[in-house]
C-alpha cells in the first residue's frame, strides 16, 4: 500500500523495524528528516519517529500494566482527563499511546459506569450554569465627572469627610451620575444614613483611632524617607 | 538614622522574623482568627514548576518572635497554588480554620490542630476533561459563604461554599482575568489582560462598569487591591511596570495617583488594613515601599514614606488585619515578617 508521496503506509514489517532501529542506534534520535534516507526506508519521517518513540525505543516498558500503574492512570485521568501525554509523564517507561490504548480498551467502560453509580455531590458535576456576559459601561470624558480636572494628580478629599470645599469637583447632588453611591448602600448595614459626604461603610478616618502612629516606624529596617531625602533615589 | 543593610536576614530580631522554606514560595496567607495558643497561622504555597507542590502552615508567635513549623500541617497541592486565603474573621469562630487555595480548581481545606484535611474541590466544568486554571480568588469578608474566582478563560465564578455550588458565572472580560477583589457583599471588581478594571454588581448582572483602562491598549493589569477602609479607592499594577496606579471609583478613567518610585516591576500591593491612606508595594527591585497618600499631591509625584530592602525580588506581600503591625513578604524561598 503506498501513499500519495510513494511512501509505505500501514503496519511496520520486521525488516523495516530492524532498519529503523539500526539507523537510530547509529545516528541517534533527532534529525528525523534524514532517517528515511539513511535507513533506506520507504516511510514518512513522521512515521519513523513515532514508530521509534512508541514501540522500538529500548526504554519502553513491555508487559501488562501493573496494579499501581493502573491505579495511577485512573487517578490521573480523573484529574486531567484525556491528556495522555501528561498522564504518561507520571508513568516512567510508558508511552502516551500505550496509556491511551489501555484506558480505552480496559478502563473507560468500567470507570464511566462507576461514576454514574456514584451519588455525586452537587459540586462535582455542576448543573448547567447560565453564564452571563455583563455589558461594560464606561464614562465619557464630557460627563460631569471631569469638570475642573486638569491634572493627573487630582486633589483627594480629606479622609474625614467632605465639607463642601470648592476644590471638590464631584456633584454629590447629581443622583444620576452617582452610580457609585448606589453600589454601597446596603440595606442590612448598620453604618448609619448614607449622606452625601460619607460612605455608609466609611469607618472613622482619624489616624489616631487605630493606634498606628507612622512616626513610630522601626528605624532599623525601614528607612524613613521623609527624614532622609537622599536615601531613596 | 542608620541605613538599613542589604542583608535582610541579619537584622536584629525584633524588627523582622525570617522563615526559610525548602522550596521557592509564592502564595501566602495570614490567618485572621488566632488559634487557641494565640499563634497566628501563615500558609505558604510552594512554586515548583511541576505537578507536585506543597502548602505548609506555620505559626508565628509575636511575643517570642519565632516561626514554628508543624510537620502535620502540610499537604500536597497539584500545581503551584496561585493564591491562598484563610476564612475571613467571623463572629462565630469554630475550632478549626478553613483555608482555600486556587490553582487548577478552587479547593477548601480544614486546618485542624495537627492535620489538614481536604474539604472540597469545587469544579465547575461539566466533564473532567477541561478545567481552566484559576489565576486568583477573593473571599468575601461580609458574606463568607461567597468566594469569587477568576480564570484565564475570561470568566469570574462566584461560588457558594456552603452549598458547594456555583452562584453565578460571568464572562467578565475579553481576555484572561488576573485578579478579583470584593468591595461589598455583592460588589466585586476584576482586572484582566485586556487592560481594564471592571466593577460588577451581583444585583445587576447584565452590566459592568469599566473604571480604568491601561493607557497603552491591551497592557495587562496584573493585580487589584480594594481599600477595605475606604471603598472609594483601589490600586492596580500593570504588567512590567514600576508604577502603582491608585484609582478613585468615583472618577473613572483618570487615576488619582501613580506611585512611581520602584526601580523595577511591581509584583504585589496591599492596602493597610487599619488605616485608609496607606498602601504597601513590593517588586523586582527587592524593595517594599510603604506610601502614605496625601490629600494634595506635590508636583514631582508622591514619595514613599518608608522603604525596606529584601535579599532578592519580592514576589508576594500580605498585610493582614489581624496583625496590622506586621507585613509578610516572600522572596525566593524565604518568608519574612516585617514590623512596621
Amino acid at each position: 500500500m503506498t501513499g500519495a508521496l510513494g511512501v509505505r503506509k500501514g503496519a511496520w514489517s520486521e525488516e523495516e523495524d530492524v532498519l529503523l532501529k539500526k539507523c537510530v542506534e547509529r545516528y541517534g534520535e533527532g534529525n528525523w528528516h534524514r532517517v528515511p534516507r539513511r535507513a533506506g526506508l520507504n516511510r514518512c519521517r513522521k512515521s519513523c519517529r513515532l514508530r521509534w518513540l512508541n514501540y522500538l525505543k529500548p526504554s519502553i516498558k513491555r508487559g501488562a500494566f501493573q496494579e499501581d500503574e493502573v491505579d495511577m492512570i485512573i487517578r490521573l485521568h480523573k484529574l486531567l482527563g484525556n491528556r495522555w501525554s501528561l498522564i504518561a509523564g507520571r508513568l516512567p517507561g510508558r508511552t502516551s499511546n500505550d496509556v491511551k490504548n489501555y484506558w480505552n480498551t480496559h478502563l473507560a467502560k468500567k470507570v464511566v459506569r462507576h461514576k454514574l453509580d456514584e451519588d455525586d455531590p452537587p459540586g462535582k458535576f455542576a448543573a448547567k450554569v447560565n453564564v452571563i456576559r455583563p455589558r461594560p459601561c464606561t464614562f465619557s470624558k464630557s460627563s460631569a465627572w471631569f469638570k475642573g480636572k486638569a491634572t493627573l494628580m487630582a486633589p483627594r478629599t480629606p479622609p474625614d469627610g467632605n465639607h463642601g470645599q470648592p476644590s471638590l469637583v464631584l456633584p454629590h447632588q447629581d443622583k444620576e451620575s452617582a452610580w457609585w453611591e448606589n453600589l454601597f448602600t446596603d440595606s442590612s448595614s448598620d453604618k448609619g444614613q448614607p449622606d452625601a459626604s460619607s460612605w455608609p461603610r466609611e469607618l472613622a478616618m482619624e489616624e489616631g483611632r487605630n493606634g498606628w502612629n507612622e512616626h513610630s516606624f522601626d528605624m532599623d529596617i525601614w528607612e524613613l524617607l521623609g527624614a532622609n531625602p537622599q536615601a531613596v533615589i | 538614622m542608620e541605613n538599613s543593610t542589604q542583608e535582610s536576614h541579619h537584622l536584629r530580631s525584633e524588627n523582622s522574623v525570617t522563615h526559610e522554606s525548602p522550596y521557592p514560595l509564592y502564595a501566602m496567607a495570614v490567618s485572621s482568627s488566632p488559634s487557641r495558643h494565640h499563634n497566628h497561622r501563615i500558609a505558604l504555597g510552594s512554586f515548583l514548576e511541576e505537578y507536585t507542590n506543597r502548602v505548609d502552615v506555620v505559626s508565628f508567635d509575636p511575643d517570642s518572635l519565632s516561626i514554628k513549623t508543624h510537620p502535620g500541617l502540610s499537604f500536597d497541592h497539584p500545581y503551584p497554588p496561585t493564591k491562598l486565603m484563610f476564612h475571613p474573621p467571623s463572629s462565630n469562630p469554630s475550632k478549626s480554620d478553613l483555608l482555600a487555595s486556587s490553582g487548577d480548581y478552587l479547593r477548601l481545606w480544614e486546618v485542624r490542630e495537627n492535620s489538614i484535611e481536604s474539604v472540597a474541590v469545587l469544579n465547575n466544568s461539566k466533564t473532567s476533561e477541561f478545567c481552566a486554571p484559576l489565576t486568583s480568588f477573593d473571599w468575601n469578608e461580609i458574606e463568607p459563604k461567597r468566594i469569587g474566582t477568576c480564570s484565564i478563560d475570561t470568566t469570574c465564578t462566584i461560588w457558594d461554599i456552603e452549598k458547594n455550588a456555583v452562584e453565578t458565572q460571568l464572562i467578565a472580560h475579553d481576555k484572561e482575568v488576573y485578579d478579583i477583589a470584593w468591595g461589598e457583599a455583592r460588589v466585586f471588581a476584576s482586572v484582566s489582560a485586556d487592560g481594564s478594571v471592571r466593577i460588577f454588581d451581583l444585583r445587576d448582572k447584565e452590566h459592568s462598569t469599566i473604571i480604568y483602562e491601561s493607557p497603552q491598549p491591551d497592557t495587562p493589569l496584573l493585580r487589584l487591591a480594594w481599600n477595605k477602609q475606604d471603598l472609594r479607592y483601589m490600586a492596580t499594577i500593570l504588567m512590567d511596570s514600576n508604577k502603582v496606579v491608585i484609582l478613585d471609583i468615583r472618577s473613572p478613567a483618570l487615576p488619582v495617583a501613580e506611585l512611581e518610585r520602584h526601580r523595577a516591576s511591581v509584583n504585589a500591593i496591599a492596602w493597610a488594613p487599619h488605616t485608609c491612606r496607606h498602601i504597601c508595594s513590593a517588586g523586582d527591585d527587592s524593595q517594599a515601599l510603604i506610601w502614605e497618600l496625601p490629600t494634595v499631591a506635590g508636583p514631582n509625584g508622591i514619595d514613599p514614606m518608608s522603604m525596606y530592602s529584601a535579599g532578592s525580588e519580592i514576589n508576594q506581600l500580605q498585610w493582614c488585619a489581624a496583625q496590622p503591625d506586621w507585613i509578610a513578604i516572600s522572596f525566593s524561598n524565604k518568608m519574612q515578617l516585617l514590623k512596621v
